[in-house]
């Protein structure tokens, strides 16, 4: 198994196949896990359901790992199955030290992936560690089980094919006094699929099926016979009723006599070359995705725990006859090679394809359009414009349609990180010795894969932060009369065209003295200016590179590269990070991002003659610029709007795009032609922007602008306008940024000029 | 699994057709390579027409407020977005307002379409390597993106290599 050959023959796309099924899997695998630390932390019994999916997961990882020359997955998932297979049986029981080398399995499992992908080297020595740790759990008890089965007249060649689940089903219908049978059927290979089906249906009500295969006899060219193996509490009799037909045989496997020798099933090992052809019998992608929200919504009042395990007996859990009847429509051995998912995955950048011809079609719309009121306007053509506009109207829903379906397509719950997330929490804390309880809500709020993508690393060093610096020890926390566990409170919501995510944390908050003393030691302010920091400034410090509190770093957080990377980043995704701290009480971090990426409602305005797009989501209103109400204030032109000052920003002069004639008009001048000022605001920063003309309002497909224009700040992107004009969307959050970062552009500057 | 194995798929791979191509007889005839002639300020440079995608009269062109000055804008060809780079700009030749004459060479880079401004597109040249001279024949040190001198019958060629240029400054 542990050849690599097998990983040029099968090609770069099998391998991005294997990546998203294994990494979907361990996904999956840890959601169930942390639903099992639910159960056992509340007394409960452990779910036999729920280690039934688990014991699946891991076996389809073997095989796939199999497939794919990753000896060491295949190595740990076998060790695994024995662990599990112990806690189904009851053999074992899960306590708290058994999950916690469930959850490392989890963790070696996505290093091991990280480490076939090339990412970073395999982590030998500590799933030898496991390894170890498991066989020693294991090893307490051996024997037993086998036995059982061999007390039947069952084929040798039979047993030898059994998978260790379909093993295991045999051994506790046999415990549970079942009897079992054998069906030998005759198929026609043109209807196999269909007969196959109708007798399982028949079977069905009266047992399980354990296992069928071809006996390799019997079978004329065009038929074949299959041996199905059903375990039931019916008797022949019964069955022979049930499932009657001209070409089925049932027999009652009966026991051996006890003084023959017994059959032994073959060791594990041996399953090893037979595995690749049944990675698919378990239903991975089907099984995982149903769980996908296995969250309850929190109660704001009562910071409590919070997860719920998916519901018993729901998608998540198949009933034990998935084994051999799962298949759900899969015939013989081979015809089980046929995906049970009816999910598609699909390459995000074949979406922002179709996308693309989307945008292009509506471009052709506002053709179609202006065509139309044209015919209209000719009295002879009254009738047909009508038509036209008629024809129009139905493709601009159809249409719209479509642009919501691909959207839709595009978007999953942002549970699928908090899953991750949760992992997290439970080990840093536990190596941190402090208590945490991570607060979910919202993990079905929807938002664009990509972004997604781009999030988990941030929230993650936000959490790590939270627990590393701001919830205290257990004797602190009791000391002020706080709960001695800490909360730290996921919770994701949308507003509007954004989707807002808060980490909230009931620690210590942050002390502004000693950020500013931690500031100005660092070098990032000088003393002078740190006194004329406005308490908003002063946690804004965090966001500056080099910014730690810390003398020493520690191991958890690193050495203070954290926020301004997370900051960045989020700005990279067109979003914004907002900090609100109170000291002794917690602190929030709240970040805006938009929804999508992909097509976005947009201003249009006009500056010196060309056409800019300025995000809908941003903007607040737009309104006449009175010249008379702006100030200049340090060098900065601001504005009274509603009683509230309002900092703008001329677009013209700022691009440099101002037209030479303007610039001696004087600003009072009345001649001059009015001005509008959009009012646009990311996160709580507000910021005016100074534009010629509104144009009006649109959906556009905004695309990147290629590598070469990388270094330009203030745009997110472009985007067709029709009559094959470019306009520019501009990167409101950027540019907020940038001109309203006076003070921070300061401290930069300092800090620069010190190195 | 030998035993398992009872059913069979239908369909046979079809061997693969092994004449020869008309390139390849083409190729044995001589090796001579494809260049586009274009002119930027009197002077005529030629480029591997390998590299060229397309050759575009210019669409209206969106300019970028605060680019390097060499990109003149970005424009939508069939909805990608391709940013323009002025040749004469890149050259520092002296600037020319666009006429009738004027094209756009699509270039396929790894990530993007890049536009290429030039004054006139000429002609196909198939250049042989004994009608190429190094650049080191103009003397001195020569820009990176100058790769030699194309000497067909009649003309002069600068020939550009499209790396330097194409690269992000």
């Amino acid at each position: 198994m542990g050849e690599t050959g097998g990983r040029d023959a099968l090609g770069e796309k099998a391998r991005e196949e294997f990546f998203s099924e294994a990494q979907e899997l361990v996904d999956g695998l840890s959601r169930d896990l942390l639903a099992l630390d639910e159960i056992v932390k509340k007394g409960g019994d452990s779910d036999p359901d729920i280690i039934n999916d688990v014991f699946r997961a891991v076996h389809t990882l073997k095989g796939l790992s199999g497939l794919f020359g990753a000896a060491i997955m295949s190595g740990l998932s076998h060790e695994l199955e024995n662990l599990l297979d112990d806690l189904r049986l009851g053999r074992t029981e899960l306590t708290p030290p058994v999950l916690d080398l469930l959850f490392q399995a989890v963790e070696l499992y996505g290093r091991i992936l990280a480490s076939v992908k090339g990412d970073e080297p395999e982590p030998q020595d500590e799933v030898k560690a496991l390894l170890v740790a498991i066989g020693q759990t294991t090893q307490s008890r051996q024997g037993g089980g086998v036995s059982l089965v061999a007390q039947y007249e069952l084929d040798p060649g039979l047993l030898g094919v059994l998978t260790e689940y379909e093993e295991h089903r045999l051994r506790t219908n046999i415990q549970s006094g079942l009897s079992l049978y054998r069906i030998r059927v005759q198929f026609s290979l043109a209807t196999i699929d269909s007969a196959l089906d109708d007798l399982k249906a028949k079977a069905r009500p009266h047992g399980e099926i354990i296992t069928y295969l071809p006996t390799g006899g019997g079978g004329d060219i065009d038929s074949i016979e299959l041996e199905i193996l059903i375990a039931s509490r019916a008797d022949l009799g019964t069955l022979q009723g049930a499932i009657n037909g001209p070409n089925v045989r049932i027999e009652e496997v009966s026991k051996r006599d006890p003084s023959t020798p017994r059959t032994s099933l073959p060791a594990p090992a041996n399953y090893g070359d037979q595995e690749p052809l049944r990675i698919k019998d378990a239903p991975p992608v089907a099984r995982v995705l149903p769980g996908a929200v296995a969250f309850t919504v929190g109660d704001d009042d009562e910071v409590e725990a919070v997860r719920t395990p998916p519901p018993p007996g729901g998608p998540p859990s198949a009933p034990p006859a998935a084994s051999g009847g799962g298949n759900g429509g899969g015939g013989g051995r081979e015809l089980s090679l046929r995906s049970v998912s009816q999910t598609v995955r699909v390459d995000i950048r074949k979406l922002d394809s179709l996308m693309t011809i989307v945008g292009e079609l509506a471009i052709l719309r506002s053709a179609i359009l202006r065509v139309g009121e044209r015919v209209r306007g000719r009295p002879d053509l009254r009738e047909l414009g009508i038509e036209l506009h008629r024809l129009h109207r139905t493709f601009d829903r159809h249409l719209t349609q479509m642009q919501n379906g691909i959207l839709e397509v595009r978007m999953v719950p942002l549970g699928q990180i908090f899953d991750k997330l949760s992992r997290v929490v439970r080990q840093i804390s536990r190596e941190h010795d402090k208590q945490v309880n991570l607060v979910i809500t919202g993990a079905e709020t929807e938002i664009d894969k990509l972004i997604v993508e781009e999030l988990s690393d941030p929230l993650m060093h936000m959490i790590r932060n939270a627990i590393d610096h701001a919830i205290e020890m257990r004797e602190e926390r009791l000391a002020v009369g706080k709960p001695a566990v800490g909360t730290i409170a996921l919770n994701a919501f949308q507003k509007g065209n954004h989707v807002v995510l808060e980490v909230e944390d009931d620690g210590r908050g942050m002390d502004p003295e000693v950020l500013v003393r931690s500031a100005v030691r660092i070098g990032l302010v000088s003393p002078d200016e740190a006194k004329d920091l406005s308490p908003r400034e002063i946690l804004a410090l965090v966001f500056m590179p080099g910014f730690t509190t810390k003398e020493e770093a520690t191991q958890l957080s690193g050495r203070g590269v954290g926020m301004d990377i997370v900051k960045t980043n989020i700005g990279k995704l067109g979003g914004i990070v907002d900090i609100s701290s109170e000291v002794g009480i917690g602190t929030k971090m709240t970040i805006t991002l938009p929804i999508t990426l992909a097509i976005i409602s947009v201003l249009v305005v006009e500056i010196s003659g060309r056409s800019f797009c300025l995000p809908l989501a941003s903007v607040e209103e737009a309104i006449v610029l009175d010249e008379g109400l702006v100030r200049t204030f340090e060098g900065r032109e601001v504005m009274t709007q509603r009683g509230a000052t309002l900092p703008i920003c001329r677009l013209a002069k700022f691009f440099g795009i101002d037209p030479v004639e303007h610039v001696h008009i004087d600003h009072t001048n009345p001649s001059r032609a009015r001005s509008f000022v959009v009012i646009s605001s990311v996160g709580n920063r507000r910021l005016g922007f100074v534009v010629d003309k509104l144009v009006g309002q649109q959906d556009i497909v905004i695309k990147a602008l290629g590598k070469s224009l990388k270094m330009v700040r203030g745009f997110a992107g472009a985007t067709e306008l029709g009559d094959q004009r470019v306009g520019l969307v501009l990167d409101i959050a950027a540019l907020i940024e940038e001109v309203l970062a006076g003070s921070e552009a300061r401290f930069l500057m300092t800090a620069e000029g010190r190195n | 699994m030998a035993a398992r194995g009872g059913l069979r798929h239908g369909g046979l791979m079809r061997r693969a057709d092994m004449r020869a191509s008309s390139a390849r007889r083409a190729a044995d005839l001589g090796k001579r390579v494809e260049y586009l002639a274009f002119v930027l300020a009197n002077d005529t440079y030629a480029v591997q027409i390998a590299y060229i995608a397309e050759i575009l009269k210019p669409p209206p062109l969106t300019g970028v407020p605060r680019a390097p000055r060499e990109i003149i804008g970005v424009m939508s060809v069939r909805g990608r977005l391709v940013t323009v780079i002025d040749l004469r700009r890149r050259f520092r030749l002296a600037e020319q307002p666009t006429d009738r004459k004027t094209r756009i060479l699509l270039v396929e880079t790894g990530d993007e379409q890049i536009g290429l401004l030039v004054d006139e597109v000429l002609q196909v040249y198939r250049l042989a390597d004994s009608e190429i001279e190094p650049a080191a024949v103009l003397g001195g040190e020569q820009p990176a993106h100058i790769a030699g001198i194309g000497r067909p019958e009649g003309a002069l060629l600068i020939l550009i290599d499209l790396k330097p240029i194409l690269e992000p400054r």
